[in-house]
């Protein structure tokens, strides 16, 4: 079949036995699954058998652009890279855009299947049609930035894009991520040291070819239409300006951040040191991923003092809560040198920051000391945490339990268990949902990969309000009538999703849409950033993909994809072992904080997630899709 | 009154929706490395160098894309 949009070729690749394979995409999987993680979860749901060790070379690692990659659909960068998680044991997946994924298109090919592993360390050289499987021996040991700048140079070409592993990868350290070129990464559940496990120290790519489009006129005016639509949103302006440390000060107001790993609400100094305001010394102009009109992240320079002359993009709210609030360290400019640690070292800042902070606790309740360490560690050295990060990367005395993760560390420490703010498995280190409940933090406990909070969130989440006490079931709108309206959503799910009078969010039904609707960008290879996220919805994206692809997608088949990707990635957890009982959150958070917030009612919290798996048609106890809600989806169930 | 665009290579930010824009007006598909503009990427600077090709027709369809202010369509009287 002649594909538009897709680029019709899936290159699948076993390091075991060097082969290398060029299979046509089947047209039923780009209608019933889209891409990007559509298509990762059908392919891993179909072949990964229950039991396997993710660091084994049964493990499968599949990298997915979305269609609309390569084209001009504002933020139509992401790729999806999705194995078995060596975090978590379930669904390992992560997103992440740059410009790996357009040059992995314009190569010609919409996904890479990587099995098996190499018998020594090798890289992936994907240079348009040809490919090659590269001995990495010298690379191995390198950090990712090294390792970029040695294949770009190898290779002859700086505007290769390469997927690279740092030492965290290599050693496999549990929440290892692939660094996507220098700065950005698929960051969570442990990829990396799946890409670590076998031998694969990078993926390099060139691509020079075309992306065909079926109606380039009727395209480039929906283009047209997609681009006004989300620069028109109150959102677009601020992000544009502040990227992600829009929340910063919110989140300080709400008592919501998790100040010495949950301990408080709001740290000292939040206001004066580490808020957009500070940020503007650090930053003056924001760096793009291809595509993408909002540049939202940062390039930082530092100009004096200690960490003169470090310069690097990416200072997100991400590492400034990690480090910032969990570890209390208090400067931007030694949170942005963690960053670049962590990019370098390739390990993901949320897990890797949270497990600084549960050692930091360790250390302030005794359970460890400076004879374990071999250095102090009191909250805020950011001196400390750097060593730290290293040990872990480097697997050297305690880094090698912490790089377990701390779902595996709490077990070799009597005490630490009430600390270890993961779910199942997977640490969280953002909002704390005893200071802020929103759709956003229950997502916690109901999205697929765990403690994470990038897979359910409120379209029209509104930072200046926050309810309290905790009303469970809602969450305030307090909106305009124009992002209302503009809230493009099935009809009978928004009657259903918001209150007829009050408009208050109804979190079980938000969250379940939510999921399924960032299921669906994380499909098509766009961004999640809230100037698009609640501009953009099945309709608009119908037409986008219809003039692209030439195959005819309507509204409610692009909303169906969305719930069957997401059903199809719980049936893979629960082949893997996921446990009705895993979906709760860490003992810390049903206790009462030491500034005095109370802890989550677990008797509100169970019946807010009973009305959640009520919204999806799953078994109102076990969570676990039913027969009827498979048939209705078109799964077969393996 | 003729059209011409001004470069602040300053302001780029490297999305190269330019390169993506040129194509699809030019040879109907994408294909940045075809296209008349292109961006080249200093990635370890944040750093971009904008290049128009000797093909460049002037259809403008570049600086009518750009999101930053990088290419702008200036009127000559």
């Amino acid at each position: 079949m002649e594909y538009c949009g897709y680029t019709g070729i899936i290159l699948d690749i076993d390091l075991s036995e060097g082969v290398i394979l060029k299979k046509e995409l089947p047209v039923e999987l780009a209608q019933k699954y889209l891409g990007g993680i559509g298509f990762n979860s059908a392919i891993l749901y179909r072949e990964l058998p229950p039991g396997i060790d993710p660091l084994g070379p049964e493990n499968i690692l599949v990298f997915s652009t979305g269609p609309l990659v390569g084209s001009t659909v504002p933020t139509a960068s992401r790729t999806e890279a999705s194995a078995l998680s060596p975090a978590t044991g379930l669904f390992g997946t992560a997103n992440s855009g740059n410009y790996w994924g357009g040059e992995l298109k314009f190569a010609g090919y919409d996904a890479l299947i990587i099995r098996g592993r190499a018998q020594k360390p090798v890289f992936i050289w994907i240079n348009d049609s040809s490919i090659s499987i590269i001995p990495a021996e010298s690379l191995w040991g390198k950090d990712s930035w090294e390792a970029i700048e040695a294949i770009q140079k190898e290779l002859g070409n700086p505007d290769i894009q390469v997927a690279s592993i740092g030492r965290a990868g290599e050693n496999r350290v549990r929440y290892a991520c692939i660094e996507n070129g220098p700065y950005d990464a698929w960051a969570r559940t442990g990829l990396g040291a799946v890409m670590g496990s076998k031998n694969l120290k990078a993926v390099a790519v060139r691509g020079t070819g075309a992306i065909k489009v079926a109606r380039p006129s009727e395209f480039a005016s929906t283009v047209k239409n997609t681009y006004s639509a989300m620069t028109g949103s109150p959102f677009y302006g601020p992000f544009s300006k502040f990227g992600t440390m829009l929340a910063s000060t919110p989140y300080h107001e709400f008592e919501s951040l998790p100040g010495r790993n949950y301990q408080q609400g709001s740290p000292d100094g939040w206001l004066e040191t580490r808020t957009r305001k500070q940020l503007g010394k650090l930053s003056r102009r924001g760096v793009s991923c291809i595509a993408c009109p909002i540049a939202c992240a940062h390039w930082v320079q530092v100009k004096e003092g200690k960490y003169k002359d470090l310069s690097l993009k990416d200072m997100e709210v991400t590492p400034v809560i990690g480090f910032g609030a969990g570890c209390d360290i208090q400067e931007l400019p030694a949170i942005a040198s963690l960053s670049g640690a962590c990019q370098r070292l390739g390990l993901d800042m949320v897990s890797a920051s949270a497990c600084v902070a549960f050692t930091m606790e360790m250390y302030q309740k005794g359970i460890i000391n400076r004879e374990d360490l071999g250095f102090e560690l009191p909250w805020g050295d950011e001196e400390g945490a750097l060593r730290l990060l290293e040990m872990i990367a480097a697997r050297q005395g305690l880094g090698s339990v912490l790089a377990e993760g701390t779902r595996q560390a709490a077990e070799k420490f009597p005490g630490a268990k009430n600390f270890a703010t993961h779910v199942r498995g997977l640490e969280c280190m953002l909002a704390d949902p005893r200071g802020r409940w929103s759709t956003w933090t229950f997502g916690y406990i109901t999205n697929i990969r765990g403690g994470d909070h990038l897979r359910t969130r409120n379209p029209v989440e509104n930072l200046k309000f926050n309810d309290n006490p905790i009303p469970y079931r809602t969450e305030k709108f307090g909106l305009s009538d124009q992002v209302y309206d503009g809230l493009d959503m099935p009809k009978e799910l928004k009657r259903a999703a918001f209150d007829p009078d009050t408009r208050d969010v109804n979190i079980p039904i938000m969250s379940m849409w939510s999921e399924n609707l960032i299921t669906i960008f994380n499909s098509l290879g766009i961004c999640i950033r809230p100037p698009l996220l609640h501009t953009l919805g099945p309709t608009l994206m119908a037409e986008l993909l219809t003039h692209l692809t030439g195959i005819d997608f309507s509204p409610e088949e692009i909303a169906l994809g969305g719930e069957r990707i997401w059903n199809t990635i719980k049936l893979f957890n629960i082949k893997h072992g996921e446990r009705p009982e895993q979906a709760d959150y860490p003992p810390r958070f049903y206790e009462t904080r030491p500034d005095g917030k109370q802890g989550l009612d677990p008797r509100a919290v169970k019946a807010t997630l009973s009305e959640y798996y009520a919204a999806r048609g799953w078994d109102p106890e076990t969570g676990a899709p039913t027969p009827g809600k498979l048939k209705d989806l078109g799964i077969e169930e393996v | 009154m003729s059209k011409e665009i001004l470069v602040k290579p300053s302001l780029c930010t490297g999305c190269s929706t330019c390169s993506l824009a040129c194509s699809l007006q030019n040879r109907g598909e994408f294909r940045p490395s075809l296209a008349y503009v292109r961006i080249a990427r200093k990635e370890f600077e944040g750093l971009f160098e904008i290049t128009f090709s000797s093909g460049c027709r002037g259809c403008c369809a570049c600086a009518r894309s750009c999101p930053s202010g990088a290419l702008k369509i200036i009127e000559l009287a």
